[in-house]
């Protein structure tokens, strides 16, 4: 009778360290897709949206990380006493888990537009790159004139540089 | 374009997101979020603060090549060079959807490029339509006389206060000379595409320059939802 209470207590806690497990992982996925779905570009945004996401990706890398441990300290638990399938469904519980961690750490609009990586300049007169059709955003600061080419500011969409001693950054 | 100085310390931006087709860049020292068009920190430690605007043009490279021989120009980047826009980029860009509702009976469709001038929270905008077939425009933005000229090229667009001495000039494009020259009716002087009078009584004078920006109507709207639109002929 005692040995069959203490079983049933037993099962009843690994049932919760499961339903642990799934909550853990769900929130992962929540703090580092819900932004990436926010924010993404082709749709409407609402300030609402903006600072949800804000909210979320800034306490992602964290998070996805107490997530992680928590998972590996469950399955260390729950290990003994698994079936396979059990041990099974564990070991690849752990990939979404490992997988949020990576993924709060990217940043997937400097990976589709890749930001520059060495800002080089070429006189005005030498620049053959740039058709007479193309667009530049012209600047002059203390005598000094730089051009950027709206067709290269429209994939990085930031540039950033010192003209005539201050520091900027232009957009596009 | 902006200065990246806030508070005396340089900021490094990356692109963060998008916010109704304008993007997000957060800065790498506070982790702040930034909105593009309008400088302005929307989320972080450093939301509120605004950046400080740089003054600059978009000019066709001719015409920058003209003005600047002296510049330099960015260089392509050689590893993601095949992946930037190709020439005809305006034209495609223009047939794009656009996500944020459209208002019943609004006075301009969605994409229709406008160049936006902004003076003292007065703001107006100018179909570029309107000012390639009128170049150039006079008008008056709030108390300030107003001047919007198109460039020899067709496309480099400037704005400036079209006054000296607080006297407002009317202006009229000469014909017959191969870059943009301008004349005004007050003292007959000629002036070039940068606001300085290149010759006649006013010579060596310089219009104030006023910053435009050429944008979309649906992206210019939501950022100033009072603006004002031109119509051909209005003044």
């Amino acid at each position: 009778m005692e040995k069959t209470q203490t079983d049933n207590a037993g099962k009843r806690l690994r049932v919760f360290a499961w339903l642990g497990l799934l909550i853990i992982i769900a929130i992962a996925f929540a703090f580092v897709f819900i932004p990436a779905f926010l924010i993404m570009p082709f749709k409407a945004q609402t300030a609402q949206g903006v600072a949800l996401s804000y909210g979320l990706k800034s306490w992602s890398p964290v998070v996805t990380v107490i997530a992680a441990l928590l998972s590996i300290a469950l399955i260390v638990y729950l290990w003994r006493g698994a079936r396979w399938f059990g041990k099974t469904a564990m070991i690849l519980s752990l990939a979404p888990a490992f997988a949020f961690v990576w993924a709060a750490r990217q940043n997937i609009y400097e990976r589709m537009f890749n930001p520059l990586s060495n800002p080089a300049y070429a006189r005005a007169s030498e620049a053959d790159f740039v058709a007479d059709r193309d667009m530049v955003m012209s600047v002059v600061i203390n005598g000094e004139a730089a051009a950027y080419p709206i067709r290269q500011m429209g994939y990085h969409h930031i540039a950033q540089d010192t003209v005539g001693g201050v520091p900027i950054v232009a957009t596009y | 374009m902006w200065e990246a100085t806030v508070n005396g310390h340089k900021l490094n931006f990356h692109l963060a997101g998008i916010n109704n087709q304008n993007f997000i860049m957060r800065d790498e020292e506070t982790g702040s979020w930034w909105q593009q068009v309008t400088g302005e920190a929307i989320q972080g430690p450093l939301k509120g603060a605004k950046l400080n605007p740089v003054f600059h043009d978009e000019l066709s490279f001719p015409v920058w090549k003209r003005e600047q021989p002296n510049g330099r120009v960015l260089k392509p980047d050689p590893r993601v060079a095949s992946k930037y826009e190709a020439a005809d980029w305006e034209e495609r860009y223009e047939k794009l959807r656009v996500v944020t509702p459209v208002e019943r009976g609004d006075k301009l469709p969605p994409r229709t490029l406008v160049i936006g001038v902004k003076i003292n929270g007065a703001a107006k905008a100018y179909p570029a339509a309107a000012l390639e077939k009128q170049s150039p425009i006079l008008d008056e933005l709030g108390v300030v006389p107003l001047l919007l000229v198109l460039g020899e090229d067709k496309k480099s667009v400037r704005a400036f206060e079209r006054s000296v001495d607080s006297r407002a000039l009317e202006f009229f494009a000469k014909t017959g000379s191969q870059t943009l020259q301008l004349v005004d009716a007050e003292t007959g002087s000629t002036w070039d595409f940068t606001g300085k009078a290149v010759s006649g009584q006013a010579a060596g004078q310089q219009l104030q320059r006023v910053a435009v920006l050429k944008d979309y109507w649906f992206d210019w709207k939501i950022y100033n939802p009072k603006t004002a639109v031109y119509t051909l002929g209005e003044r």
